[in-house]
């Protein structure tokens, strides 16, 4: 699972060459060999070494704050999400509500490498989502509907249907 | 189209209930669509139409790039959710430039333009009067496609079309289709239609289609967009 995505996020940074993958322990942590020395552990490491590579380091944040914000979801992913119960992803989808309803982008006002590695993880989670789930995370639903459209990042997962019901609207904005 | 008046709390509502699934006017991009509404604000919504202010701030990031943003600025009418009353149009074309000259917050000729902007919003206080007077109903459509299921391989996809075609509804208009292959030499039958809203549902489309019981062995909506 995670090295299809660590193969989209390559793509979506527009990385011409794609890196040799393989994963270590149960938990399947992805590895990046590399030449020189041990390779690379972990999703976060490797999306952010792969950001310096492709030379582009504003989705990494532009400014101090924002570079902590995308690393602090970085982490949220690699810590909440892959790791989860049932119970977990409730907690999770209000949490991201109540944050995503005043940004459009999870840090700043441009797309940086947490949007696409929170839609990659999130995106089973959605994928069984109610409709009526999906009318009261509202906000989450709106920015994972732009991700999935935003060019290059949704790669190799199908996209999910988000209909706007009218019936449920009575108790939202 | 259009969001009504947007410089009233009922035009503002209307764009926050619009905004509150999108994070653009248009598409999946900022464009001069966002630029147009954007201008026709006169300040930020309050804090209670919450998607509003999202864009809001959002658009006014841009500010430097406003006139890079892609796409044609249309007049204000043009946008928003189907089924509101348009109302920027009783002004005309003449209407939709003046959005540009009227509140231009990053312009510094608002002094100048006072006493047009008075006369401006008379004359457009006027045009939605009369509108609202005469009140046009507009007719929602959806653009629906489609997935018929067949038994098996063996399956004549050619006569299942045709019967689904048969299928006639007041408000259902046919449209393209095409053969998407499955797996193990299966074909599913991906068809478009467009209906509205209020003369057909898709409970009752998807059970004039599973009648077909030879042929079809199930329907499902694979995409569904407002038009």
């Amino acid at each position: 699972m995670a090295l299809r995505e660590l193969s989209s996020l390559e793509k979506f940074l527009g990385l011409k060459k794609p890196n040799k993958y393989s994963t270590q322990g149960d938990r399947k942590v992805p590895v990046l060999q590399s030449n020189s020395g041990p390779g690379l552990v972990g999703l976060v490491t490797i999306a952010t070494q792969l950001t310096q590579e492709a030379k582009r380091p504003d989705l990494l944040g532009k400014s101090a704050e924002e570079r902590a914000v995308v690393q602090q979801w970085l982490e949220y992913r690699v810590a909440r999400l892959e790791c989860c119960v049932k119970e977990d992803i409730k907690t999770i989808l209000k949490d991201l509500n109540t944050y995503l309803e005043d940004k459009v982008y999870l840090a700043g006002n441009h797309i940086t490498i947490a949007d696409p590695l929170m839609y990659y993880g999130l995106h089973p989670v959605i994928m069984d989502l109610a409709v009526m789930d999906k009318e009261k995370y509202l906000n989450v639903t709106r920015w994972f509907d732009h991700m999935q459209h935003y060019p290059g990042v949704r790669h190799h997962l199908p996209p999910v249907v988000v209909l706007r019901n009218r019936v449920y609207t009575s108790g939202h904005h | 189209m259009g969001f009504g008046d947007l410089k009233s709390p009922a035009g503002l509502k209307v764009l926050n209930d619009f905004l509150a699934d999108k994070s653009y006017i248009e598409g999946y991009v900022p464009s001069q669509a966002d630029v147009a509404v954007f201008d026709a604000l006169s300040g930020a919504p309050s804090a209670d139409l919450c998607h509003a202010l999202r864009w809001y701030n959002h658009i006014k990031s841009y500010q430097k790039e406003k006139g890079s943003l892609p796409g044609v600025k249309k007049a204000l009418g043009q946008y928003g959710p189907a089924g509101v009353a348009d109302t920027t149009s009783g002004g005309g074309n003449a209407g939709g430039d003046d959005e540009d000259d009227d509140i231009d917050l990053f312009g510094s000729d608002e002094e100048e333009e006072s006493e047009e902007t008075k006369r401006i919003k008379e004359e457009r206080l006027a045009a939605y009067n009369a509108k609202k007077s005469k009140k046009p109903t507009l007719i929602a459509k959806s653009s629906i496609l489609l997935d018929v299921k067949p038994w098996d391989d063996e399956t004549d996809m050619v006569e299942m079309e045709k019967h689904v075609r048969t299928i006639q509804m007041d408000g259902l208009v046919w449209g393209q289709s095409k053969l998407v292959p499955v797996g193990y030499g299966i074909k599913k039958l991906q068809i478009g239609c467009v209906v509205e809203d209020d003369k057909v549902g898709t409970d009752q489309l998807e059970e004039l289609i599973t009648a077909f019981e030879d042929y079809v062995q199930s329907v499902d909506i694979a995409a569904f967009n407002k038009i």
